[in-house]
């Protein structure tokens, strides 16, 4: 599994699409900073410690990272038909299972990178904002709210990457798919039974953005750990590379 | 007694409603070049498929190595290098980083195989030009590469000349030619060249619509065909004649 992973970490070299990914935490940390500054409702957001780290994880999850953690996962796995590349891996032979596993893993340590650089910037745009207001607990708080909801995240969008390359479509879809899927989350939000059982909404409340009572915990982590498992089952029935 | 490194026995590939291959039965000594010799669409790059495991039979037995394809691909392939179609590889990544890949996934210890491969074909070590900017041509030879990058004992090579130009050519066949005589490869290749096959091929199958129509070694198919007084003495003569056709480049 080694040299599987570090096989997929050569092929990202000098990929656009992960200039794409940083591109995107930076522009929602960004929106949401400028959203910070309004103050059409009064003193600016911005001006209360936490404000920022609070906000930018639930705007970046209901409406920028889902979509870009699929699209990368999906390019991942599809790319090897698009770059016609399976054949020759599999004559060397690669089994198409771990390949795809190390792929999925990527994905996962991805989806945490990507939170983690999103916690990133806001904790620097809060410690450049109220230095003296932030205390440890605060931003070790945050720091593993976002670990957990880049988690969550995988998991939660883990079917739209398994399901696009199981239909053979482009990984254009997957983006299109987990945008409607994380921005529907906006609404189940709104609904105390369904943001615990609606995969986005749920990764959140683990994610601790909600406050949530134990059971509520519980039964988001089940639906999650289904949405993985069901990833996997599909995953399993892949077969790009032989003819029947 | 034949020490036969491919053999094939009536195999039979029918896609939907149509037979690719019928009744394939198909010869590949040990340490010789096996020209398989078809117009496009004649069904070569199916067979290939076939004989590497990467499609199934629909009937028919296919043995590598005198031993069935399937079920014993981890065994075999080590022993099989192989350009099926066009060589793919990741466009955001040069040549040697493409080969490095490969390398590293085949179990390769040797830190020279990379190198040794690419000046074989003839294409710079750590170049930085990128795949995606190659001419087909280079394509070729890296594919070429790759397929040899483990030194197996088979090639297997679907139309590897594709794209190169004529210095090119001259140079991949004097290549394959030293691999089967100082190195005793077995080396299959196709294409539908028919003037590439009979400069290179000892042996030579003429595949047409899916139908091995003829086997046997160059000198066989020559005295064949002068056996047959009408039309020319060639062996593009006779190609025509077996496949009712216009004949091949």
């Amino acid at each position: 599994m080694k040299i599987f992973l570090w096989a997929e970490c050569q092929k990202l070299r000098r990929l656009s699409l992960l200039l794409l990914t940083i591109f995107a935490v930076c522009g929602i940390a960004f929106m949401v900073f400028i959203g910070g500054k309004s103050t059409d409702y009064g003193p600016p957001y911005l001006e209360e410690a936490g404000w920022y780290m609070t906000m930018t994880q639930p705007w970046a999850t209901l409406l920028v990272l889902p979509a870009v953690i699929a699209l990368l996962g999906s390019y991942m796995i599809c790319r090897e038909a698009e770059d016609d590349t399976l054949k020759s891996l599999l004559l060397v032979p690669v089994s198409e299972t771990r390949l795809t596993a190390a792929k999925m893993l990527l994905t996962f340590v991805f989806s945490i990178l990507l939170y983690l650089l999103l916690f990133a910037i806001t904790f620097l745009g809060e410690a450049i904002l109220h230095i003296h207001a932030l205390s440890t607990n605060m931003v070790l708080h945050f720091l593993k709210s976002y670990f957990l909801e880049g988690i969550c995240v995988f998991l939660a969008v883990s079917p739209i990457i398994a399901l696009v390359a199981y239909w053979k479509k482009s990984y254009w879809l997957a983006l299109v798919l987990a945008e409607i899927y994380s921005f529907a989350g906006l609404f189940t939000s709104m609904s105390n039974t369904l943001r615990t059982f609606y995969p986005v909404s749920a990764a959140l409340g683990i994610a601790g953005y909600y406050e949530t009572t134990g059971l509520a915990r519980i039964q988001s982590s089940l639906v999650l750990l289904a949405c993985g498992g069901i990833s996997v089952l599909i995953l399993r029935k892949l077969k790009h590379g032989r003819d029947e | 007694m034949h020490d036969f490194v491919i053999e094939t026995k009536h195999l039979t590939k029918i896609y939907g409603e149509q037979t690719v291959l019928e009744k394939v039965s198909l010869h590949v000594e040990r340490g010789k070049i096996y020209g398989l010799l078809g117009r496009n669409g004649a069904g070569k790059t199916t067979l290939m498929k076939l004989l590497l495991g990467l499609a199934s039979p629909t009937a028919g037995e296919i043995k590598i190595f005198q031993k069935p394809i399937k079920g014993h691909q981890k065994q075999l392939y080590p022993h099989i290098g192989a350009i099926i179609e066009a060589p793919g590889f990741y466009p955001n990544l040069t040549g040697t980083e493409n080969l490095e890949i490969f390398a590293r996934l085949r179990g390769l210890k040797d830190p020279l195989a990379v190198q040794e491969a690419l000046h074989i074909v003839g294409l710079p070590y750590r170049d930085k030009k990128l795949f995606a900017k190659y001419s087909l041509g280079m394509k070729q030879r890296l594919g070429i590469a790759n397929a040899l990058l483990h030194n197996p004992k088979l090639l297997i090579l679907d139309e590897p000349t594709n794209g190169l130009d004529p210095v090119g050519i001259a140079e991949l066949r004097d290549f394959l030619k030293d691999l089967s005589v100082k190195q005793g490869k077995t080396i299959l290749i196709s294409s539908h060249i028919l003037s590439e096959i009979s400069l290179l091929a000892d042996d030579i199958g003429i595949l047409h619509r899916g139908v091995l129509l003829e086997e046997g070694s160059l000198k066989e198919l020559e005295e064949k065909n002068q056996k047959q007084t009408t039309g020319g003495n060639t062996l593009e003569d006779y190609f025509r004649k077996i496949t009712g056709g216009k004949g091949i480049a």
